[in-house]
């Protein structure tokens, strides 16, 4: 059982090089190959991380953006409506002053007619006053 | 050649410990069937190693995710005990001591060697044989012994003497009875577990040997766990140096 003899030496010479085969076919290339999957992975882990800061910044760039284009057009909306009430008020202001310049224009002309109309009666005024006297009197001289 | 045990009451079970099926090499004496199965463990680790590194994935599927799996494994042993630090040019060696340790219990526990015929004793796990687990043990030192030098140089005598030179003598002891222990525990484990299993089977050859032959599984893993474990820790301690507690523990 115990008897030692040339096998020992021959079984760790064996020993060794199967350490140096397994090196060579099996430690090296595994370490190799989990050394470059941790390598990828972490170069992923990376871009990926960077690739969701940019879509952060982009999305707050995009909300900010549309956040300014609605100020815009509220903007553009209040000027506008603005304007038109500016207009409306204009055309009104027009309209009621042509009234008020046709109305007086009227006055004026009735106006006038009115003192022709009385001119004109107070021209007759005489005559009929004459007339009327000469009526009285005549009939009375008569 | 010592032979302990020899029975051949039924052809079905037979038992046999220290008769081996020599190879003669000019003048060298070799065990051939520890050879056989320990290059059938090679193979398959090869092979496996191989076949799941031939056509790497970054996802992977199949044979590298179990290879991949065991890498982890094996890694996790080597960093606990060396260190993130340290342990990357050490995992080889504490890896191929546990694949090499866990392939070759689990094949002896598994497959059932004894069928295959040979001329003179009989095929079991490589590890039950003592020769190879002192290759291992001493392996296990030679390693310590560079990582110590190869980081500090001679400083690393000074571990030696350096809470107190009383214990200079224990700390020699200490290196004799890490191999020592390494080595014997896995014999011992190995080969005990294969004549309890072979024992029992002798006696009922049928289910009564099945629970044995599942803790027989069990302490096969654990062992080649504790080894590749206590070399690291080994290695540890060397590159370390002294200073921090795990001195005696190991002794």
């Amino acid at each position: 059982m115990f008897d030692f003899d040339a096998t020992l030496p021959v079984m760790a010479l064996q020993f060794v090089l199967l350490t140096f085969l397994l090196n060579a076919v099996f430690f090296k290339p595994i370490s190799k190959t989990i050394d470059e999957r941790d390598g990828y992975i972490r170069d992923n882990k990376a871009s990926a991380a960077e690739y969701l800061e940019s879509a952060e910044k982009l999305a707050k760039q995009y909300e900010q953006e549309l956040a300014d284009s609605r100020k815009q057009a509220q903007q553009l909306i209040a000027q506008a409506q603005a304007e038109a009430k500016e207009v409306v008020d204009k055309q009104v202001a027009q309209a009621q002053s042509e009234a008020q310049q046709q109305r007086e224009q009227v006055q004026r002309e009735l106006d006038q007619q009115k003192s022709e109309a009385f001119q004109a009666l107070e021209s007759k005024v005489d005559v009929l006053s004459q007339q009327i006297l000469d009526k009285l009197l005549g009939a009375r001289a008569a | 050649m010592l032979s302990l045990l020899h029975f051949d009451v039924l052809p079905l079970a037979k038992l046999e410990v220290g008769n081996h099926f020599y190879w003669h090499l000019g003048g060298l004496q070799l065990h051939g069937q520890v050879f056989l199965t320990s290059w059938f463990v090679i193979g398959l680790l090869l092979i496996a190693s191989v076949l799941a590194t031939r056509n790497m994935q970054r996802v992977p599927q199949g044979l590298q995710n179990l290879m991949e799996y065991v890498f982890e494994f094996v890694r996790d042993i080597a960093r606990n005990q060396i260190g993130e630090k340290e342990y990357r040019p050490w995992l080889p060696f504490v890896g191929t001591l546990f694949l090499f340790i866990f392939v070759s219990n689990w094949s002896g526990a598994l497959l059932p060697w004894h069928v295959i015929e040979i001329p003179e004793g009989e095929l079991a796990a490589p590890t039950g044989d003592i020769n190879t687990t002192v290759a291992l043990a001493l392996l296990t030192s030679l390693a310590y012994f560079y990582a110590g030098f190869k980081k500090r140089g001679l400083g690393y005598f000074a571990k030696y003497i350096e809470p107190t030179p009383i214990l200079l003598p224990i700390a020699i002891l200490e290196d004799f009875t890490k191999p020592l222990s390494l080595s014997f525990r896995l014999f011992g484990n190995i080969l005990a577990d294969e004549l309890v299993v072979a024992v029992l089977v002798l006696l009922v050859p049928l289910f009564v040997p099945l629970p044995v032959m599942m803790l027989g599984l069990f302490t096969s893993a654990i062992q080649a766990l504790v080894f590749a474990t206590l070399a690291a820790a080994y290695i540890h301690e060397a590159l370390e140096g002294h200073g921090d507690e795990g001195h005696e523990e190991h002794a």
